[in-house]
């Protein structure tokens, strides 16, 4: 397999299409892909398929800017900084996008089930809850559960019988996404992932998914990963494009680089508790900068610096964090 | 001021510092918890360090057995891993939950019912108000031993009620689907029936599950009586088995809140 081409963040979202299936690596606020969703919305894709364990700042910003068509995954919020997604609740609630919720064992199932080639995984998680309800099975009532798109499924999940103990066990289908994007702290020329900090479900994510993009705060030499492979987290042959992108995880956090812009996303959830705030909202932080260097420029060095980690402990030591 | 050991007066204390102490206490020695952002994290806490400094904290995003020298303020934060024994991943701990290694866990909501069926997904059903969705909530009320859940309640009767109007997390008693037939928990779960909710929360008083996984009032907390607690209930809570007065936090536990846990006034403001 050849190796992963190192192109521009402008050309390896260029790849993605209009209804492609897409996941990210991270968690919450923590190590999304966020240079990559402000370049998705600026180049305007449409009726993205998103499936994911769990969704966070940067889900919500892909809805509000009417990128998404179908959103699957178990929540969306912004942590401390902000109560709930409000782009996607505004969405859901006006019936303006198709949604899937699932457990967080469902949806990691999804993508652990497509990561191994099999079509299905089972569970016990949930069982009992409205997310299993038949009658908020919304892609079967839209009609979408017909076959014609790859994508979903023929049922939601299927309640079975298993023959070992005769338990009666939740089956939850595969997904293999088109796309998975991840940040990460290195990436080798090569293609060599390692990331530092906790790993989430990144490793499922991105081998679940046909083509991988690997967004790295550094490109290094191969040789310097392979000293100690056992820090490493994936080969080479998994990623099809590396974009060497400094801070391209702002404005959520980065392990022992770091912290999330909590400032940030807080501003952003106010700004987004209606549609026309958050047009404002992107018109200022999206389609107001030429590109991620200029979002860069108009956070400024001073911003930037309060949120670096403390290399020693993983995070920041000097952030005023309360009220103390 | 009284020795360490003793109880504070009322006045000595916030409604949030009761909160977190009594949810600090279901904690025991040796157990495996897991805990969810803000309070939850400062009850794991307190616990550890008061009678069950041996007790393991997991949070969901993958750390185990962290030992923070600063409050983590979310499950994924870099402070949650220090000193950890391993920082991993989703798989390796909701699977370890869905065998059956997790005694405790803490949960919020934004409603709860009479079995301890827990809603944060739709405030009115699907047709209502959207909320940020189950996240680990149900997973870890499906799946761990006993769950603790922390909820306000002062004000706030329309969270209390006969029937949560969406069922995030399962309680004591769900519908099997798709035939919708009310069963208890343990029908549905079989080999993966670990417990079950154990305690409710409030800022008003503690709540806890009878042998028919109905909630009743344990104690109430100082300044509330039982009545107070189930006129603030949409249902008709069960006072009967009330024991009086819940405990109020020692010094001990404030001073640990305030000075060792939580010195930067992030949550305990």
């Amino acid at each position: 397999m050849a190796r992963p081409k190192i192109v521009s963040l402008a050309e390896a979202i260029g790849q993605i299409k209009d209804g492609d299936m897409l996941t990210f690596g991270g968690f919450t606020v923590w190590r999304r892909p966020m240079a990559a969703i402000y370049e998705l919305i600026r180049q305007k894709k449409r009726n993205l398929h998103l499936v994911e364990v769990n969704g966070g700042t940067h889900d919500d910003m892909l809805v509000g800017a009417g990128c998404v068509g179908i959103w699957e995954s178990s929540w969306c919020g912004h942590e401390l900084y902000g109560k709930f997604g409000s782009n996607l609740a505004r969405k859901i609630e006006n019936s303006e996008i198709l949604y899937e919720d699932w457990a967080h064992i469902h949806a990691l199932n999804r993508l652990t089930a497509g990561s191994k080639g099999l079509p299905f995984l089972p569970t016990y998680s949930a069982m009992g809850s409205d997310i299993l309800n038949p009658e908020n099975d919304n892609l079967g009532k839209a009609g979408l559960r017909d076959g014609s798109n790859p994508h979903i499924g023929k049922h939601k999940y299927v309640t079975y019988k298993e023959p070992f103990t005769d338990s009666e066990i939740i089956l939850i289908p595969a997904a293999n996404p088109e796309w998975c994007i991840t940040h990460v702290q290195m990436v080798g020329a090569e293609g060599t992932v390692r990331v530092d900090g906790l790993k989430f479900s990144d490793q499922e994510a991105i081998k679940a998914s046909k083509k991988n993009i690997i967004i790295a705060e550094q490109v290094v030499p191969e040789e310097y990963l392979r000293r100690e492979p056992t820090r490493n987290m994936l080969p080479g042959y998994l990623v099809d494009y590396i974009v060497e992108l400094p801070w391209g995880a702002h404005p959520t956090g980065l392990y022992g680089v770091h912290e999330p812009d909590g400032n940030f996303i807080s501003e952003f959830f106010k700004a987004t508790r209606t549609q026309e705030g958050f047009d404002k909202w992107a018109d200022e932080w999206i389609f107001g900068v030429k590109d991620f260097q200029e979002y860069l420029s108009k956070l400024g060095i001073t911003r930037l610096e309060s949120l670096k980690a403390n290399p020693s402990l993983g995070y920041s030591s000097t952030m005023k964090r309360g009220s103390r | 001021m009284d020795s360490k050991k003793g109880y504070s007066k009322p006045g000595e204390f916030k409604p949030s510092d009761l909160l977190a102490c009594a949810a600090a206490r279901e904690v025991q020695d040796g157990e495996i918890v897991f805990a969810g952002t803000g309070l939850p994290m400062l009850a794991i806490m307190v616990a550890q360090h008061t009678q069950a400094p041996t007790a393991v904290c997991i949070y969901e995003s993958g750390s185990i057995d962290g030992r923070p020298i600063d409050l983590p303020t979310s499950v994924a934060d870099a402070r949650c891993s220090y000193q950890a024994a391993v920082a991993d991943g989703l798989t390796d701990v909701f699977g370890q939950l869905q065998s059956g290694k997790v005694d405790l866990a803490y949960l919020g909501g934004a409603e709860v019912d009479l079995y301890g069926n827990v809603n944060c997904t739709f405030m009115g059903g699907p047709t209502g108000k959207r909320l940020t969705g189950s996240g680990g909530n149900t997973d870890i009320h499906s799946l761990a031993r006993r769950s603790v859940l922390i909820m306000p309640q002062v004000g706030q009767k329309r969270r209390f009620v006969e029937r949560v109007s969406y069922i995030t997390s399962p309680g004591w008693k769900i519908p099997h689907w798709p035939d919708k037939e009310w069963v208890p928990k343990k029908d549905v779960y079989g080999p993966a029936f670990h417990g079950g909710p154990a305690a409710v929360i409030s800022d008003m008083g503690v709540y806890r599950f009878d042998e028919n996984g109905e909630m009743y009032l344990d104690t109430y907390h100082p300044g509330f009586t039982a009545e107070d607690c189930r006129e603030n209930c949409s249902f008709d809570l069960n006072i009967s088995r009330c024991k009086g007065e819940t405990l109020t936090p020692t010094y001990e536990e404030l001073e640990l809140l305030y000075k060792v846990i939580d010195p930067e006034g992030i949550i305990m403001k």
